[in-house]
């Protein structure tokens, strides 16, 4: 019983930051209808972003959040302004190998820049843990989930009240209509792709915290986002929170399977990337609007 | 929509037909008959470039008959290669060191995979079936990864022939990639062609005018997993050594993709320069760039979407110049 809970708390922890890296996916793809192949690039930078103010400047991690956003909201906005904006209304082959290219080009600068060694972030409170009943939570997990709600909360409240959150909903309701209404749609584009980069940037500095660093670290976290997007619902800040933590708990209990078959042995730990394609499958076929999703969505 | 309304169309487009423009193809097929004779030049090296840029050929065609004609985006035909290369590499574990048996049966297990996981995934439409797909082969490598019987993630060692015999390797790969060529040649030509390309334009109307979309869906996909699987049968020996890594590279997913868009989508002689071209530069990057080649490759994608979106072909064959050409690429601009 007290594994199970373990499991459920494990997993609650580690969906915060899914939610986080879904975030940023599912603006862009639910506003700019990309799906976009170098969030999991981003996430990277955002991490090395973070490694390199604390082993260099000694800032604390969570107070390079704000700094990793900025980075990576300038390099998104960039981006977006100057390549995805060519693309952003053809067919989905071409923003898909555009942002793969991309994703490319920017995980084999980092190999020159910082090798393909890994690295990692350990602060002075990185070991520390304490211990509630029977569940070990470690303080490092717990101020991730903290930080990340809380970046959920002002991402909902920011889409919600301000004048720019306001155009981007309604650029995502109907192009044309917004555009009628006087939105200047490429700048919201930019804006959200820049938003979009800037959360992958946010997610990296989380994941930095308890995850190696390296510059294929973003990889698995690419499709993890898109299966938390579809579980969610898509576009919304409550789908991707929603579905980070549904599918970090899903994780955590589906990577315990542990059964030895005549002499092969199958662990649930070595096989994430085909855990995500299954309850990808799933959610298609069973609820394909996810589970807050609208049934347009 | 008819056959002779959708051939037509695509000549409206600049396409010139089905198959693409007759004398590119032409041209393709003599540079084909003429890569037949590079072993003769006994050179080693060169006899790998060229096969790689034959294994890439195949691996484009392959795609080309589900993303390009059909439409459907596939971001994991590449799981077709791994499952080819794999059936070699149990053969070979097994004593049997016979290239075509691997070749068939590697053709055939791609096929019969394609068939029961197109099923399901090929209901998805878009954006939901390029992520599935790219999930597939991401999940057969972490499976592969996991299996003690297919040598886990340490990979396999596969038995090679002596050096003297070793360009049967090249001579099959280039076989591979000459029937995936002529074979979607015929394939473009017939029926199922234009059914892919009805589906491609409007799958509702096609299914409206009686064209039973998931079969042909199926079809494409299987026709084109049986490349790419045939082409990882002859890897496997070729290379003496498979891992998932290798195999199941997200790399090699993609690299065929952008081959196919720098020829030409939806053509025949498109796959196979786009090949020569990609796989050419690589292999120069790849000596001159020992580390930053990737990076490079990375950059080509880029360039490739941004100004070639519609392939070396249809630039050739454009009329008014630099001028059309600059116009065209805003089009999708927001």
């Amino acid at each position: 019983m007290h594994l199970l809970a373990q499991d459920l708390v494990n997993g609650i922890l580690a969906g915060g930051i899914l939610a986080v890296v879904a975030l940023g996916f599912s603006l862009v793809w639910g506003i700019m209808n990309i799906i976009n192949l170098a969030h999991g690039a981003y996430i990277m930078l955002g991490a090395y972003a973070t490694y390199e103010l604390f082993t260099r400047l000694h800032v604390d991690p969570f107070l390079s959040l704000p700094i990793s956003f900025v980075l990576l909201f300038t390099l998104g906005y960039l981006i977006q302004r100057f390549l995805i904006n060519w693309v952003v209304r053809a067919p989905i082959l071409a923003s898909f190998l555009l942002t793969f290219g991309l994703s490319l080009l920017i995980v084999n600068i980092a190999l020159i820049v910082w090798t393909s060694d890994t690295v990692g972030v350990t602060t002075s409170y990185s070991g520390a843990n304490f211990t509630l009943a029977t569940v070990t939570v470690p303080w490092v997990k717990l101020y991730t989930l903290i930080a990340a709600l809380a970046i959920t909360g002002i991402m909902q409240v920011w889409l919600t009240r301000s004048k720019t959150g306001r155009a981007i909903r309604a650029t995502a309701m109907d192009i044309g209509a917004a555009q009628l209404s006087g939105v200047r749609v490429p700048q919201i584009f930019a804006i959200v792709y820049g938003l979009g980069a800037g959360l992958a940037g946010v997610a990296g500095t989380l994941i930095s915290l308890s995850y190696p660093i390296n510059p294929s670290m973003g990889d698995p976290f690419l499709i993890k986002a898109f299966v938390v997007c579809v579980l969610g619902g898509l576009g919304s800040v409550e789908g991707a929170l929603i579905g980070g933590l549904t599918y970090g708990i899903i994780e955590s209990f589906a990577t315990q399977i542990d059964v030895t078959i005549g002499t092969q042995h199958i662990s649930g730990s070595g096989l994430q990337d085909a855990i995500a394609l299954v309850v990808l499958l799933i959610v298609l076929m069973v609820r394909p609007r996810g589970i807050v999703g609208r049934a347009t969505a | 929509m008819s056959s002779r309304s959708v051939a037509a169309a695509l000549r409206r487009a600049g396409l010139g037909g089905i198959t693409g423009n007759p004398v590119a193809f032409a041209v393709v097929l003599a540079i084909m008959i003429l890569l037949l004779g590079v072993p003769l030049a006994h050179n080693g090296y060169l006899e790998n470039v060229f096969r790689n840029i034959l294994m890439y050929a195949a691996m484009a065609y392959g795609w080309n008959l589900i993303g390009g004609y059909t439409g459907y985006v596939s971001f994991g035909n590449v799981t077709f290669f791994g499952i080819g290369a794999y059936c070699a590499g149990l053969l070979s574990i097994h004593g049997i060191d016979n290239l075509a048996v691997a070749i068939v049966l590697g053709a055939l297990a791609s096929a019969l995979f394609a068939v029961l996981i197109g099923i399901p995934v090929l209901r998805l439409q878009g954006h939901y079936f390029a992520i599935a797909t790219l999930g597939i082969g991401l999940a057969m490598a972490d499976i592969v990864a996991n299996l003690d019987a297919l040598g886990g993630s340490s990979g396999l060692a596969v038995h090679q022939v002596d050096d003297a015999h070793f360009s049967i390797y090249y001579y099959a790969m280039w076989l591979v990639a000459f029937v995936a060529m002529v074979g979607t040649f015929l394939i473009a030509r017939s029926k199922l062609g234009y059914a892919f390309v009805a589906i491609r334009e409007n799958e509702e109307a096609a299914a409206v005018l009686g064209i039973w979309a998931t079969r042909y869906k199926v079809t494409a996909w299987a026709i084109g997993a049986m490349m790419a699987g045939a082409a990882g049968a002859v890897f496997a020996p070729a290379n003496g050594f498979i891992d998932p890594s290798i195999t199941f590279a997200t790399d090699a997913n993609v690299f065929p993709i952008a081959m196919t868009i720098l020829g030409g989508i939806g053509t025949v002689a498109g796959p196979f320069i786009g090949a020569l071209i990609l796989a050419g530069a690589n292999e120069l990057l790849q000596r001159y760039f020992v580390k930053a080649h990737t990076l490079f490759f990375g950059a080509m994608i880029v360039v490739i979407v941004l100004l070639l979106p519609r392939g070396l072909m249809w630039l050739f064959g454009l009329q008014g110049g630099v001028r059309t050409w600059a116009k065209s690429l805003t089009a999708y601009k927001a």
